[in-house]
């Protein structure tokens, strides 16, 4: 096809989620006092940061083809874990480090559920997600906890180098990380292959159980980080913590995988996902819309640049 | 009188001229072939007249009078098409899916004994059998395609379009199919045939119209052409050789098997050998065990029994890496669902089974992977814009040639070709087959499976006959077509 022929208005279609970016940047540019100013910009970037770290990890288990549903519960857990292990006075590196693993463990059993019996990975994660959620509540008995953490330790979700908030800066780390490592290493390309066509995969050599394994762990692994950063951030930690995650995480994920081209998903796709959800939660927080408004917006502004790129891919397809 | 006729279109895609000029006539009860290779505009013809796409330019007339606007919802008064892709809702019995938005109804109710009396009244109409009671995914692809054509004759159409209807197809399905086309030619339903089994056409059809290159070469009666001029009229230059082989001195044995029993897939007792240089046909019906051996083997299938050698070193199935390790390539039976990742570059499928040879560290080297790609694709001519290009956009026979390609690179010995030249055209097929020449040549051992029995005794040095999961005899030449049929459908062992 040629640019020329079809222009902007191809552009635009082809990209509908940046395109919905860009207009929403714009508007509320206009609109809304106080948004396009650099200190609100980090403010965004700093909001964003937590769902982000947790969608591209459940992007890594779309790039395999599976579903998480766990992931929201997962966090919670390792923002619990991490938060009474620290408050019991255990070094609060080996407590990270404990959440991470029992993270990653979560995420390694409902990959060898999904892969060695066969079971779907929806159905799998949905029953994973919630004995997980009573597991948290096992461990916390239903109540918050709070108590003594090391500064250093609260510094991760609430310090800052220079002007710029550990957190931002944390993301950044991560979003390079993994879209370096889905698009340039061979094991990423594995995964990409995995999930493009799983036949295929495995007749061109690729270990295709491995890496749909590999997959949800990446998943589960995003999410308990997620809840230890989240730990940090408020300096406390409660049983349903991260449960808001869940929706908008698998917002941010799918709208990443409209962004670049439609179904395959990757990183940088999921940060641009992530980036609208901010900067709509930011917009309409400023302009003082309430709550039940943000949710009415997000959805539609999913469905919007969701049906603007798939009819562009129709058309493509059709012509 | 011209049931439909198409005028003069031409369909501009970006950057292709699909389809130049073309006229077709359809002539009141007559069966009618279009051929062409792939790309040579059938399915975008089809697509304009069953109104999917519209034509850049042209017009379409019923009945000698002009429509001025032709769009699906038009087409489907006068025009029906059986596609590959049946569209069925698999759960449904075939009673539901053929009433499906017909319901016969009183009130909310529907009245299931009304429904079957008017299907079984179609039904012997036509003179087909077909289960109508049970959930159509529990069918053959064949009967399947029966509910279809039943779904399709239902609302009485002018014209009915067969797309590569034999494809997945029994040979007693494909005699009843053909018995329903002339049932429906008597009835004065005039059909339009599209296939790439040339043959077939020329036995089924009254005229053929030849596509090439989007333009329409000529429309002729079928008593007046021969297989092999109607061939010439598809390609460019007439071929005098379709089947390029080369005879090649056999070297030493480089694959092996005694006596293997996969239990799980039902083989057993298999004993065979390949020689370096050497083609070796596997001739059966589908389901006698040729592709599942080649895949029990390549994929690492518990072996129960018997021994397998490559190049005279023990080989235990482990699984599909092991299996390239020592020297195995596999391009599978269906390149679009198991061949190829369709939503990947051309590069990136090219070179996905030697990755680590292109990567460092596991972080890839793109350099290499460019040079790699571009070294393949100029070898086995894989026409592509670009190395980016995704898989799912190249034509069938380019497609195949990635599927083949991606092995190239690496150091097998063994090839397993399972049906490599289905549903693609004659020009791609003899580069097909000269990828396999030209292996053997240089001392690989090539293991090919094919339903297409003409092109196994042509390509083939030695031909094994498997049914039932077992070898039943082998063949060497000069071979006996009918002798090694008969085996295949019977099996009788001497």
């Amino acid at each position: 096809m040629t640019k020329r022929e079809f222009g902007m208005t191809s552009f635009f279609a082809k990209y509908g989620t940046i395109t919905a970016l860009i207009l929403l940047f714009i508007v509320f540019s206009v609109m809304v006092p106080g948004f396009l100013n650099y200190s609100n910009f980090i403010n965004i970037l700093r909001q964003m940061s937590l769902l982000f770290i947790l969608s591209v990890g459940f992007t890594m288990c779309l790039i395999v083809g599976e579903l998480d549903l766990s992931f929201a519960n997962v966090a919670s857990l390792s923002s619990v874990i991490v938060a009474k292990l620290i408050v019991s006075g255990l070094n609060y590196l080996i407590s990270i480090t404990i959440a991470l693993s029992i993270g990653a463990s979560i995420g390694l059993l409902s990959g060898l559920l999904v892969t060695l019996i066969g079971i779907s990975s929806l159905i799998t994660t949905l029953a994973m997600g919630i004995i997980v959620s009573g597991i948290t509540y096992m461990y916390t008995k239903g109540v918050s906890i709070y108590g003594h953490m090391p500064a250093s330790f609260l510094q991760l979700g609430r310090g800052m180098i220079g002007s710029i908030p550990i957190l931002v800066i944390i993301m950044f780390i991560v979003l390079i990380a993994a879209q370096i490592f889905v698009k340039q290493t061979r094991f990423g390309r594995y995964m990409q292959a995995t999930g493009g066509n799983r036949t295929a995969a495995l007749l061109a050599g690729v270990n295709v159980t491995a890496y749909k394994i590999l997959g949800l762990v990446f998943s589960s692994l995003g999410a308990a980080f997620t809840g230890i950063l989240l730990t940090s951030r408020l300096g406390a930690a409660n049983p349903e913590g991260a449960a808001g995650f869940l929706m908008d995480g698998f917002a941010t994920a799918l709208l990443g995988q409209t962004v670049i081209s439609v179904g395959r998903a990757s990183p940088i796709g999921t940060f641009v996902g992530a980036l609208l959800v901010g900067i709509l939660n930011n917009g309409m927080t400023l302009l003082g819309v309430p709550y039940y408004v943000h949710d009415i917006a997000k959805g539609v502004i999913i469905i919007l640049s969701v049906v603007v790129t798939s009819i562009h891919a129709l058309k493509l397809e059709r012509a | 009188m011209h049931v439909v006729e198409m005028l003069g279109i031409s369909k501009q895609f970006p950057g292709v001229l699909a389809l130049n000029n073309v006229d077709l006539a359809l002539e009141e009860g007559e069966i009618h072939g279009l051929v062409g290779e792939n790309g040579a505009g059938k399915s975008t013809l089809v697509k304009i007249l069953t109104g999917v796409i519209k034509p850049t330019a042209g017009s379409i007339l019923i009945y000698g009078s002009k429509i001025p606007k032709w769009d699906i919802s038009e087409a489907y008064k006068y025009i029906g098409a059986v596609y590959q892709e049946r569209e069925l809702v698999p759960f449904f019995t075939g009673l539901q899916n053929l009433f499906l938005g017909f319901e016969v109804s009183k009130g909310s109710f529907l009245i299931e004994r009304e429904m079957l009396s008017r299907a079984n009244k179609l039904l012997g109409e036509y003179g087909i059998e077909v289960p109508l009671d049970i959930p159509v995914n529990e069918l053959s692809p064949g009967q399947q395609q029966m509910v279809t054509i039943l779904k399709i004759l239902f609302r009485n159409p002018k014209v009915v379009i067969f797309d590569e209807p034999t494809a997945p197809l029994s040979l007693s399905e494909k005699e009843s199919l053909y018995k329903l086309i002339r049932n429906l030619k008597s009835r004065g339903v005039t059909i339009l045939y599209i296939s790439h089994y040339i043959s077939e056409v020329l036995d089924l059809c009254d005229r053929i119209t030849v596509l090439r290159n989007g333009m329409k070469v000529t429309t002729v009666e079928s008593s007046e052409v021969t297989e092999n001029k109607l061939i010439e009229l598809m390609i460019d230059k007439s071929i005098k050789e379709q089947y390029p082989k080369e005879y090649v001195e056999p070297g030493k044995i480089v694959f092996e098997a005694r006596n293997v029993n996969f239990g799980k897939a039902g083989i057993h007792d298999i004993s065979f050998t390949i020689r370096s240089g050497e083609v070796v046909g596997f001739a059966g019906l589908v389901g006698s065990g040729r592709t599942e051996l080649a895949r029990a083997i390549y994929l690492g299938k518990k072996l129960d029994h018997g021994e397998i050698y490559i190049s005279g070193n023990k080989f235990i199935p482990r699984s599909s890496w092991h299996s390239i390790k020592n020297g195995i390539a596999m391009i599978p039976e269906n390149r679009r669902t198991e061949g190829l990742i369709l939503d990947m570059s051309v590069k990136e499928n090219l070179t996905l089974p030697i990755l680590k040879n292109l990567s460092n560290i596991g972080f890839l080297t793109e350099t290499k992977i460019n040079q790699v790609s571009e070294r393949i694709r100029e070898r086995l001519s894989i026409r592509c814009f670009s190395l980016r290009q995704m898989l799912r956009t190249l034509s069938g026979g380019n497609q195949q040639k990635v599927s083949v390609g991606k092995w190239f690179s690496g150091k097998a010995k063994v090839w397993i070709f399972d049906e490599p030249t289905q549903g693609i055209d004659v020009e791609a097929k003899r580069e097909i087959y000269q990828i396999m020449g030209g292996l053997a040549k240089n001392g690989a051992a090539v293991w090919f499976i094919s339903s297409d029995l003409k092109e196994l005794v042509a390509m083939s040095d030695r031909i094994y006959v498997m049914r039932k999961g077992k070898i039943v005899s082998e063949h060497r030449k000069p071979f006996n077509e009918t002798q090694i049929l008969r085996q295949m459908l019977r099996g009788d062992e001497s």
